[in-house]
């Protein structure tokens, strides 16, 4: 279990399931260090869903083949409703999947009924109980700002930009699609740091874009984002996906070979918290990271 | 000789049977191409004539289409090599007048047909060379290369990519487990995201040979 332990009376809107995905435990695990700081630190008990697969991706698995997709997304939620837990995840993919799937399930009866039939083979059942929270949505609105402005030891005193993501984006018919977007801001300037906005905000990082077409999403979807940040000041980038961590770092890394030179620390909301909570960059392993994250917290640290 | 006992007589083959659609006039029998001569050994009591073999390149594997004509009736026997193994018994000795149906696929598709009793150029030129055959396409699967490392991970383990050595020795580096608790950290899982794989048919769209543990190349 991440965070509270279970047996120390969390209300239970305070306890998720956590899911943890693919690209967090296998590409950047300081992430999950951080958020199990953070949630020990917020009172949110995060019990690790067992035996999960992918979400998986909702741009190229998706494309791939929209059952295999739905398939294991119901069964990534029907593991959550067997624990009688909401789904918190750390990633706006995996949201995005897992809001979808569950969406497309409860308005296709057909679908899902096919869907149920190839999960029952795998001794598995999806009811559509389970409710699937961003990270960002959990901060804000079960934990609170106030909250949170309590354990920030020290006021980053940092201009940062923040990339919400596309699939933040992504709202139930109706609903607003700047609300995550603006509770993400409002969680970072918690911390003390300013968030500096630029017109290029929106723009996709390019990450799916990159396994069809490396060259194109360098250049037009990261290359004006980092020219804008290096324009604006900014001194760190702060996600809420560990896809878009992944396109801002070796992105940077891959642009050299175009002659575009760049070096600004990008990282997850959870990292940003858990430095402004005080802990270090070595207990955070940011050396994990490809830009320069660690150089950062040890400047405000 | 009804339709049914011949249906019947094509079932009473057993295993390798996969598929058998009766219409009205014409019978579509689906089998694994092992079988192809127990099943015309079987049509062989209904004293078939013999039609065409018509073969179609699918990508990763060649649909071959037995055509036989019994009592007026077509009776279609639909098999696919796949073309890493590109190998069926032949049937010319049972049905001589398959021999040049069967010569034609040798030498425009390239197939092998084990046992077929001759050689040498029956449509192409003679100085064609013999391992270029012309209607046979290289090997093609239904996903986009780029994604087929995906599809095998997805396949095999559930995720998008396989958890490298490195990583599980940075994650313990960080004080964390080796690997998360994700379907591939235990059998079970591991298992119903598999068959969850099946059920989907996501294994076959692939093309992913289980045997293997991978998905299949030329």
């Amino acid at each position: 279990m991440i965070g509270k332990k279970a047996s120390s009376g969390v209300r239970d809107e305070m306890k998720y399931a956590l899911f943890l995905g693919c690209m967090i435990p296998q590409r950047i695990p300081s992430v999950e260090i951080a958020a199990k700081k953070v949630f020990e630190k917020l009172d949110i008990a995060a019990i690790e869903l067992q035996g999960y697969s992918c979400c998986p991706d909702s741009v190229v698995a998706r494309l791939l083949d929209r059952k295999m997709w739905l398939t294991l997304a119901a069964r990534n939620l029907s593991l959550a409703e067997e624990q009688g837990l909401d789904l918190l995840v750390l990633c706006n993919g995996c949201y995005e999947t897992l809001v979808e799937a569950k969406e497309i399930l409860k308005r296709d009866p057909q679908t899902a009924k096919e869907i149920g039939e190839i999960l029952a083979k795998t001794g598995k059942k999806y009811e559509g109980k389970v409710k699937v929270r961003h990270v960002i949505e959990v901060l804000y609105e079960d934990v609170g700002v106030d909250k949170i402005k309590k354990f920030v030891k020290k006021p980053l005193k940092l201009r940062l930009a923040i990339h919400p993501g596309c699939h933040m984006f992504r709202e139930t018919e109706g609903g607003d699609i700047w609300r995550k977007p603006k509770q993400f801001e409002e969680i970072v300037k918690a911390t003390g740091a300013d968030v500096v906005k630029n017109k290029l905000d929106r723009l996709c990082c390019g990450f799916p874009v990159m396994q069809v077409n490396e060259e194109f999403a360098l250049k037009r979807n990261l290359l004006p984002k980092l020219a804008a940040y290096q324009e604006h000041g900014i001194e760190g980038v702060v996600v809420s996906c560990p896809a878009c961590n992944v396109q801002f770092e070796t992105g940077q890394v891959l642009l050299r070979k175009y002659g575009a030179r760049y070096n600004i620390p990008c990282l997850h909301i959870v990292e940003l918290l858990a430095m402004a909570f005080g802990y270090s960059a070595k207990e955070l392993a940011l050396d994990i990271h490809r830009s320069p994250v660690q150089q950062l917290a040890q400047k405000v640290i | 000789m009804s339709k049914n006992e011949l249906i019947e007589g094509i079932k009473k083959v057993g295993v390798g049977v996969l598929d058998v659609i009766s219409q009205k006039r014409k019978t579509s029998v689906t089998i694994e191409p092992s079988i192809i001569r127990q099943v015309v050994q079987a049509l062989l009591e209904h004293q078939p004539r013999f039609v065409i073999i018509a073969a179609v390149d699918l990508g990763m594997d060649i649909e071959l289409l037995y055509h036989f004509d019994v009592e007026g009736k077509l009776v279609v026997v639909r098999t696919k090599i796949a073309k890493e193994y590109n190998q069926i018994d032949t049937i010319v000795d049972l049905m001589p007048a398959a021999e040049w149906a069967e010569k034609e696929a040798v030498e425009l598709f390239g197939i092998n047909f084990s046992a077929h009793p001759k050689s040498g150029h029956f449509v192409l030129p003679k100085d064609w060379p013999s391992d270029k055959p012309p209607l046979r396409e290289a090997f093609k699967g239904v996903l986009p290369e780029q994604f087929c490392l995906v599809a095998e991970s997805l396949v095999s383990t559930g995720m998008t990519a396989p958890m490298s050595q490195l990583m599980q020795r940075k994650r313990e580096e960080a004080g964390l487990p080796p690997s998360p608790p994700a379907s591939f950290a235990n059998e079970k899982s591991l298992g119903e995201v598999r068959e969850a794989m099946k059920g989907a048919e996501f294994d076959k769209k692939a093309g992913y040979d289980w045997k293997k543990g991978k998905l299949r190349r030329a």
